[in-house]
Formats: C-alpha cells, structure tokens, sequence
C-alpha cells in the first residue's frame, strides 16, 4: 500500500482496521476527535460497527460487553473521558478482557484544556481505576508509530487477556506525518484460540461467564495472584525502549516519551554543535518501564535530564530507575503549554554550568 | 532544466480569494503562503480563519508571523483563541465591505467545515471571488477523482457556493517526490475534466520545486515554503529559514 499523509488519528483508525478491529464505542472530545469520526466512516466498509454512546461511561462498559465476545475492540477518549472510563477499565483488567485504549492526552487537571499533555502518566501506569491491576501502555512518539503500536496492541491485548492503553499526546493526534501499512505484516505474539469468549452457550463447552466479581476472598486472592503472574511476565517480555546517541561518551543523558522526545531529539543535534555530549533514553513501553534499561544508560553519564509536558510523574519512574545514584534534573511544561528545543539546550546549559537545582528525593 | 515558473498572484484573480477542500488537505498551508506572498507584494491582506473543525494548526496560530507582515489576522481572540467552538467573528462579515483589501478565507476541511462558509455566503460576494479546492491525493479519503469529485459536491452544497478552482497540492511532506507531486497532478487534472472546473495551479515545496521540470505542468506552479512546523521542528538552524508556526 503506497504511503498515505495522515494525521495521528486517522492513521491510529486505520491501523485498528487493519488489525481486524470490528467494534468501536466512543464519545467525541478534542484532541482526538478524529478517531471516532474515522471508524465512523471506515468499520461499515469492512462490516465492523461503531458506536457513538451517551458518554464515556456507557462507551467503555460497551466496550467491556463487546470484549466479551472475543472480538477485537477499542475505544478512544482524552484525559477527561479517560477518567470517566476508569471503572469499566478496571472491570475489564480484573475480567481479563483485551481491548485497545487510546488516550490522546490534553492538559489537566479537570476540563483543563485542549492543547498537548503529558499529565495522564500515573493515571495510566500506576492505576487509573481501582484495584491491582496493570494496563500495558505504549507511547508512541510519530504517527508511523503510533499506527504501528496499535497494531501491537491487539496482538498484545488478546496475549495478555488484558487491555493495553496506547498513550499519545494532543500532538500525536493531530499532527500529519507520511505512514505506511504493511499487508504482510505478522502478528507479534501467535494468536491463541479465544475459548474464553462468552459467544453463546451449546453444551459443546463449559460456560464462557465475564466476570470480576468473587465473593469468596481465598478465591479472589487467588484470581489476584493470577493477575500478578501475568504482569510479571509483561514486565519480562514487553519492555520497550529506544536509546539515541548511548553508543558515544555522553555527560548527560535525557529521558523522555512522546513527542516531547522528539523536542529534546531536535535540542540534542543543535547541542552537539556546541559540543555538548547529551545521550537520549525514549521508554516506548511505560508499563513495564524500562528500569534497568535507563539505570544502565544512565551510568555513563554524569547527570539526567527528564524532560515532559507535566509537573513530573515519569521523573518518579526515573528516580526508582536509578536509586539516588545520579542527580536527576527535570523541565517541564503544563498548561497545554509546549517544551521548546531551546529550553532543553538552555536546561541543560545551565546542568553543565551549575546552576540548574537537582530534583529532591522523595 | 528549464526554471519553474514561479507564481505568487497569478492563479488567484479575484479580491476574495476562499480556500476549501478535504481535511488536512493543505488549505491552511497555502492561505499563508499566498497572503505572506501578496503582502509582500504590497497589498493589504486581510486572513479569515474560518476554521472550526481542527483544534490545532489552524492559521490562527501563525498570529505573530501574520502581525509582522501586516496581515490582518480575523480569528476569536482572547482564551477563544484556542477554543475548538463554532466561533464566527462579526468581523468576517465586516471584512467584505473595504474593497481595496484582499482578502483570504481559511476554511476548516470537508463539508464540514465548510459550513462556516455556508453562514456567511450571504456576504461573500459571489462575483469578486474565487472559491479554490485544495486536493491531495495521499490523503486517505481522497484517493482518486471519483473520491475527489464526490468531495467537491458535498462541499460546495454545504458551502453554498460553487467551486471556481482546483489546486493540486498532492505531497507526502519530507517524503515527497517528483513522481508523487506528477501522480497526483494526474488525478488532478482527470477531476478537473470530470467536474469541469478549471486546475489553476500546482503546488510543490521548495525542496522538490528544484528537482521539477516546470514545462510539465500547464498551470502556473506555485512554489510553497512550509509554515506548519510541530514544535519539535523549531531548531535553532530551522528559524534562520524564516518565521515559524508554533503552538505556543
């Protein structure tokens, strides 16, 4: 297929139709508007169903009885609707149901408004809604990648019996980029047969009951252990991350996810002009994080620059990376308000000069 | 190689000159090249931002580059500014009446966002304007001229007004190529033979304008310097190219 010029919405859309998505249960906010109206236009094509709900309250509980079927199925919000969805994300993780998540990002924290952010990172990697549990979350920094995440995502969701939340910022959604789908393209994980599914009950096989509710708490804490067992096995095989210029001597090293990466990427190329060694660490994968990956990179530099569009949360992550073993300095924007180059060369300036406070240790 | 044509005015004729066609289609793009272009030239520009479909990227944002070409700028302003509401200024339906300005509607993409043309087509004079489509065909819903001209009739319905132009603006951005601007010239031309309304230019950016043979095309060429920079491209090498389209 000849390369197409999308915005990050269409191409996370078309990506979900290519990965055999069939249902789609939404309610439109900005940034990512575009999402829905696009599976509005596209699932009728290949017989698929879209939704547009009542909120985002009925649209993730649609999206809960819908993975119960076994299909493949997503839902799309921002920040707000995010936070409106947490009960039946919950529902669906303690169900073990797969389901692909987007979150196009805007600064919080409420309404907020409705340019980039990056504040929704604790609500996505450390809970969200109630109980143990874990979504696999990506964060893709281009919108090649954002499509190609999705794509992963169901592949990862259906392994897992988990929902995965694909983690993009205002950016992501709206800006256009060249993007390419590969017809050939193999799944990631070999598709096991979904006899989980509650498709309608024959007597051929016991019954296929959806279900997170368990009275019996030795029961429940078994089902808990199970959960467990499962996201130690993500923070196994799916951590993923991307270093940029880790293979030269460098003083400092950023980390940064998203599309701000790419902001710190731009800095760093006008840096070496100045002949100031800076290395990048980009968690793609932000659960699991990458830990021993950053704490490694993180090694042969001297200091660590966070750089993201909120107060700090990822810094946290870092912090736990690294075990107080490297100061860590952090920049960061809100607001909808956008880090620019030049304040990540003027950041690390002034961590090179001296001047630039470390980030105290919790 | 022959030199391309380089046109600024030449494709646009009229004193109102509206911008329409598919979401992300490079509407936006084009309306500040041409209203930098005629400002440069020395004519007072006024620059409609009637979009009130996308919430970033809208010509609003280049506020500051459009100030300092003393282009005057019609858009909500205040916290509005940023606000994804169907906002229509009273100011636009002022903008018609000063009849040595020139002005340049950016309308927002698809039918509809060319309904905001439909609200004000009572005021836009219907002989002193042209109403320009703008087509690529890398786009995913504009994949050829039957996809094209189904666009052009649910837009001019919803606009109200018919469509007098057609552009070609086929790119893929960085990744453009001389066959993809010739392929979707192409398809341009084929959706100008089926609806019947005239191709008035081709566009290319400058980076692939050097590599063109200009003589190809019959229409004027208009060599287009990209404006819509993310954020991420705002370098300190990419500011010596010229003024930048930032959100913030």
């Amino acid at each position: 297929m000849a390369k197409k010029l999308m915005k990050g919405s269409e191409a996370i859309g078309e990506a979900a139709v290519q990965a055999g998505c069939k249902l789609f249960y939404g309610y439109p906010i900005t940034p990512q508007n575009e999402i829905p109206e696009y599976m509005s236009h596209r699932l009728p094509q290949v017989g698929g169903t879209f939704v547009q709900a009542e909120s985002e309250v009925s649209a993730s509980n649609m999206l809960y009885g819908a993975a119960g079927s076994g299909e493949r199925v997503m839902t799309s919000s921002s920040s707000p609707g995010i936070s409106l969805m947490a009960e039946a994300i919950s529902y669906m993780a303690g169900s073990e149901l797969p389901a692909v998540i987007v979150n196009i990002m805007r600064a919080g924290p409420g309404l907020g408004g409705i340019l980039p952010g990056q504040a929704d990172y604790f609500q996505a990697t450390k809970g969200g809604g109630h109980g143990d549990y874990h979504l696999l979350v990506l964060a893709p920094w281009s919108v090649q990648e954002a499509a190609d995440l999705v794509q992963d995502g169901f592949d990862l969701a259906d392994h897992y019996r988990n929902p995965v939340m694909i983690l993009g910022d205002g950016l992501i959604g709206q800006m256009m980029e060249p993007v390419e789908f590969h017809q050939d393209r193999k799944p990631i994980k070999e598709p096991k047969e979904k006899t989980w599914a509650a498709t309608g009950y024959d007597g051929s096989r016991p019954r296929a009951i959806i279900n997170s509710l368990f009275l019996d708490p030795a029961t429940l804490e078994k089902h808990n252990h199970k959960l467990q067992a499962k996201y130690a096995e993500m923070v196994r095989d799916e951590i993923r991350y991307k270093t940029y210029g880790t293979e030269k001597k460098y003083d400092l090293l950023i980390v940064a996810y998203g599309t701000v990466a790419r902001v710190c990427s731009t800095a760093m190329e006008d840096l070496e002009a100045e002949e100031v060694r800076t290395a990048m660490i980009r968690p793609v994968s932000l659960y699991p994080f990458p830990y021993a990956a950053v704490r490694a990179a993180a090694d042969k530099a001297d200091a660590v620059l966070v750089v993201e569009l909120s107060a700090g949360q990822m810094i946290e992550d870092v912090q736990l990376a690294l075990q107080g073993t490297k100061p860590i300095h952090f920049h960061g924007r809100m607001g909808g308000m956008l880090a620019s180059p030049e304040e990540v060369m003027e950041k690390v300036r002034e961590i090179k000069s001296g001047k630039s406070q470390e980030v105290c240790h919790v | 190689m022959p030199e391309l044509r380089v046109v600024g005015q030449a494709p646009f004729r009229k004193r109102v000159t509206v911008f329409v066609g598919h979401f992300g289609s490079g509407k936006t793009e084009i309306a500040l090249n041409y209203a930098l272009n005629a400002a440069g030239q020395g004519a007072k520009v006024s620059l409609v931002d009637l979009d009130v479909v996308k919430p970033y990227f809208r010509s609003r944002a280049a506020r500051a580059i459009l100030d300092h070409a003393g282009i005057e700028l019609i858009a909500p302003t205040g916290e509005h500014h940023h606000a994804d509401l169907p906002i229509l200024v009273p100011a636009i339906r002022d903008s018609f009446r000063d009849k040595s300005r020139r002005v340049i509607l950016d309308c927002g993409g698809d039918d509809t966002g060319a309904r905001a043309l439909g609200a004000i087509s009572d005021v836009v004079p219907e002989d002193e304007s042209e109403r320009i489509l703008v087509l690529n065909f890398r786009r995913p819903f504009t994949q050829d001229a039957e996809e094209a001209e189904r666009m052009i009739q649910g837009i001019a319905a919803v606009g109200r007004m018919g469509i007098t132009g057609l552009i070609s603006n086929t790119h893929l951005m960085r990744e453009t190529t001389p066959e993809i601007v010739m392929e979707g010239y192409e398809l341009a031309r084929e959706t100008a033979e089926r609806t019947g309304i005239p191709l008035v230019a081709v566009t290319v950016d400058e980076g692939t304008a050097a590599t063109l043979d200009g003589t190809r095309f019959e229409p004027p060429v208009m060599v287009l310097r990209r404006i819509v920079h993310p954020p991420f491209e705002q370098s300190q090498r990419t500011r010596t190219d010229g003024p930048l389209f930032v959100l913030n």
